[in-house]
């Protein structure tokens, strides 16, 4: 195929993860070695314009390389990530990312927070005013403009991370288990309010997380990761009506049977391995 | 009306009883000496003290005095902060690895004894204000450096991570994220700087100056004027509570959103959101800006006659060193000079 | 491992810096009037060391800078105890006589003290002691205000309460606090020691440098400067070692 035909191809897509792998260099335990670790291996992904993907995983196995390197935080040994069509090349303002545990400018007030990548794209006084108004009131968050983040509560400095990541308008989302550090209950209601804010807004999103739950709740599909090397084991589809609201969903039995096809998913391999040793 | 009453009895109370040991030393103070228990030529009692505390402030001489110590603190104190601030910076941010290594080396020299120094600045720039100048310098540098180091260094990775998914420069980095995160550790460095400096300063200035609260405590030591000399010291000590409770204040201040960090502190802590306000700031200017101004003209003044008073410096120093075993006499060899130049003017 | 080659690292930054101590003299880059060469200060060193000159110099000094220490110790751990918190009154009252005596500069207290006892060994190690008890109060205060009290809960629940509940658990969770202070103290030992020495004395390292001061004799300088450094250093070793005897790791002062 041509490079113009896989370009065409490509920008069909939003993001086009093409076979990515990732090894590091880590000294072995002795110091003398150059032992070679492969984070990520035979990773290929493509994602949709306005699409919500998950991707759950066991510890280390990867994610969070992964989103690393769909951020350009991090260059693939080999393989490359395109976003619309083009191959990325470092961090840039078309994507944004949310980490875990807020990552809030203590010395900033919200207001202050929320334009800072507006700061970033040289974007005069006058129009981030009238920007970060208006994605704090997408968050829900009027009023508080000039709270500081040691006033807020764990669901507030999340909003105000998640604005932060919208304000400079990044047509992609990437979330490192943004609502980990948040207790349960918030955590819900921060779950469907990030929902309300993807359809309102039209991002891509790709979000990692550890609970099922959520992934199942959040995604149109959900990329569920093996470990050792990471890799993609199965991407399953999600026929979850929308929008989706926590009371009808999380007891209906789509939802059930979709959380229980990831769960064995992740344990089937885990099971095997305890089989084979006991015989 | 019967509550409020009995709220500003119980706050005065609380006052009496709060500063009951302070008010119990200072009677003790005034009485021992004057009934004879303590000689009152070794110790006078705190009533001589204070009219000489008035006397001298009234002479406007304790002020200048005052100014010109100030002045060497925050003046060595820039020239530290200006080497030591971009060196950690660069040392905690980027060159995270050969700060690990020049570590030992660095703690070394921060062991080192100011007061082993001080000969080798003396013998390095003479007995001027450049020698003070060093070794509140050389006392600040370390604290700084090291406190620098370690603040970007904790700076938390995500924020730094988040910051570089922006595409930020390495200008706006430092700028927006280093700086500010790293600025609470800078000014504890400050702070334990100012307050370690002002220590070896009263040393210094005993040693060799012709100004400041230390020279006047020794210079009044040296001619037996005991209420001076206790003057001088309560003085000192005033300044080293004020000192110590503004740069507290100022921190509490600047970085509310730390909390409150310092146990060893004896003022009340209060959470406040906010910076310091437009008279605050205005009030710390203008105090500042009139140390350096007062400060810099008497250290000039004191200079010129250190200069004129002697063909060079260097005979100056075989000369004085070799005159004198004790530092009574040169003392007051410094004063005869200062007295003879102006007599020379006239 | 990173550690070890960290480590030569080190060594070597201490040598490098030794190895251009030594050229710039040689080569005047600096004044070797005012910067002699490494060498030439070992060997000064040496000739001091021999002439008997140092050894009985460096005992005086040492004697002083223990006794001192050792006094700091004594009063600074119990003093901070009586203030850890248990009695607020005497908290209240204390606090403000405290702040304003931590204010006075030993400086000052030297030359007062000469007043009442003439220039002899008193004034010197009550300055040394002065100095050094500030550090060992307050850090024992902030050991004990900073209890990890989830560990006494815990000591409780097995039954102990009084002073074995203090001693088996509260202590223990005090005391590495307590040796910071210990530790800089000891480093404030010398450090006031040299002070004191080179105000008013006529025996001690301090003195011997300003002798030389006055004689020019800059090698000695630099020699007995060595020599206090050394000094202060092996005082800190001999702390860390029985911090470790005692609480099985060192603090991070």
């Amino acid at each position: 195929m041509s490079y113009e035909n896989i370009n065409i191809k490509n920008r069909q897509y939003k993001i086009v993860v093409d076979n990515i792998r990732k090894v590091y260099d880590v000294r072995s335990q002795n110091g003398q070695d150059n032992e070679r670790f492969l984070a990520l291996d035979n990773f290929n992904l493509k994602v949709k314009k306005g699409e919500f993907i998950t991707v759950v995983g066991p510890s280390g196995c990867g994610k969070s390389t992964f989103l690393d390197i769909l951020a350009g935080l991090s260059k693939p040994t080999s393989g490359k990530v395109y976003i619309d069509g083009e191959p990325i090349t470092g961090p840039a303002l078309d994507r944004g990312i949310i980490l875990q545990g807020y990552a809030l400018f203590s010395w900033r007030t919200v207001e202050k927070n929320i334009e800072f990548g507006l700061e970033i794209k040289k974007i005069p006084k006058e129009e981030r005013k009238k920007i970060s108004e208006k994605f704090i009131e997408l968050v829900g968050l009027k009023g508080f403009e000039n709270r500081y983040p040691h006033e807020l509560s764990g669901g507030m400095k999340q909003r105000v991370a998640i604005a932060r990541a919208l304000a400079y308008d990044p047509e992609v989302l990437l979330m490192d288990e943004p609502f980990a550090a948040v207790d349960a209950q918030t955590r819900e209601s921060l779950q469907e309010e990030l929902l309300n804010i993807w359809e309102k807004t039209n991002k891509t999103i790709v979000f990692i997380t550890h609970s099922i739950e959520e992934a199942v709740f959040l995604a149109d599909r959900v990329v569920v990761m093996a470990t050792s090397p990471g890799r993609i084991k199965e991407i399953i589809n999600v026929k979850l009506p929308r929008p989706r609201i926590n009371s009808q969903i999380r007891t209906s039995q789509e939802f059930n049977l979709s959380r229980n096809k990831i769960w064995e998913l992740l344990h089937r391999d885990a099971d095997k391995k305890q089989t084979e040793v006991s015989v | 009306m019967h509550e409020e009453i009995y709220e500003i009895k119980n706050y005065f109370q609380y006052y009496i009883l709060r500063y009951s040991g302070v008010i119990l030393i200072l009677v003790l103070w005034q009485i021992l000496p004057e009934v004879g228990l303590l000689d009152s030529q070794f110790i006078p009692p705190f009533s001589e003290v204070v009219v000489q505390l008035c006397e001298l402030t009234l002479k406007s001489e304790l002020m200048v005095h005052v100014a010109v110590s100030l002045w060497r603190v925050i003046m060595g104190l820039i020239i530290a902060a200006a080497a030591a601030i971009p060196l950690g910076l660069l040392l905690g941010g980027w060159l995270t690895r050969a700060a690990d290594i020049v570590n030992p080396l660095f703690r070394i020299f921060s062991q080192v004894n100011p007061f082993s120094l001080m000969p080798i600045f003396i013998l390095f720039f003479g007995i001027g204000e450049a020698a003070k100048l060093a070794v509140v310098a050389w006392v600040c540098l370390w604290p700084i450096l090291y406190n620098t180091v370690s603040g970007v260094r904790r700076l938390d990775p995500v924020l730094i991570k988040t910051a570089m998914s922006m595409n930020t420069s390495k200008f706006e980095m430092l700028k927006k994220v280093v700086i500010p995160g790293a600025a609470p550790s800078i000014f504890l460095g400050l702070r334990i700087g100012v307050e370690m400096s002002f220590f070896m300063l009263i040393s210094a200035e005993m040693i060799g100056a012709t100004a400041g609260v230390g020279w006047l405590f020794h210079n009044s030591a040296m001619n037996n004027q005991i209420p001076r000399m206790y003057a001088a010291g309560v003085c000192i000590v005033i300044l080293g509570i004020v000192l110590n409770r503004f740069l507290i204040y100022s921190q509490n201040k600047l970085f509310f959103w730390k909390g409150s960090t310092h146990v060893f502190s004896f003022a009340a802590w209060k959470k406040n959101v906010s910076g310091f306000s437009k008279i605050q700031l205005l009030f710390v200017v203008v105090v500042v800006s009139a140390v350096i101004a007062v400060g810099s003209y008497a250290a000039h003044v004191s200079k010129v006659s250190d200069i004129n008073s002697n063909s060079s410096v260097q005979m100056k120093h075989m000369q004085m060193d070799k005159k004198e075993h004790d530092h009574m006499n040169m003392d007051k060899m410094d004063k005869n000079k200062t007295h003879d130049y102006m007599n020379m003017d006239k | 491992m990173k550690c070890k080659k960290d480590t030569f690292y080190k060594f070597l930054v201490v040598f490098i810096f030794i190895a251009v101590w030594e050229a710039a003299s040689r080569l005047e880059i600096v004044n070797s009037l005012f910067i002699p060469p490494f060498s030439s200060v070992i060997l000064a060193l040496k000739d001091m060391f021999v002439s008997g000159n140092l050894a009985a110099n460096a005992g005086i000094s040492i004697e002083r800078a223990l006794t001192g220490f050792i006094i700091s110790v004594v009063v600074g751990i119990p003093l901070g105890y009586l203030l850890g918190g248990w009695f607020s009154k005497v908290n209240l009252v204390a606090e403000p006589v405290i702040e304003i005596f931590s204010q006075i500069n030993p400086f000052i207290l030297f030359h007062v003290l000469i007043l009442f006892s003439g220039i002899g060994e008193i004034p010197k190690i009550a300055v040394i002691a002065w100095t050094c008890t500030w550090p060992i109060m307050f850090n024992t205060v902030y050991g004990i205000k900073h209890m990890d009290y989830s560990v006494i809960k815990a000591g409780s629940g097995f039954g102990l309460e009084g002073w074995k509940l203090f001693w088996k658990v509260g202590m223990p969770s005090i005391l590495p606090s307590v040796f910071v202070g210990i530790r800089i103290s000891g480093g404030y030992s010398f450090f006031m020691l040299i002070a004191a020495e080179m105000m008013g004395a006529s025996s001690g390292l301090g003195w011997l440098i300003l002798n030389n001061q006055e004689n020019y004799a800059i090698r000695n300088i630099f020699a007995a400067a060595i020599v206090i450094a050394f000094l202060g250093l092996f005082l800190d070793i001999i702390i860390q070692f029985v911090e470790n005897k005692l609480l099985g790791h060192v603090s991070v002062s």
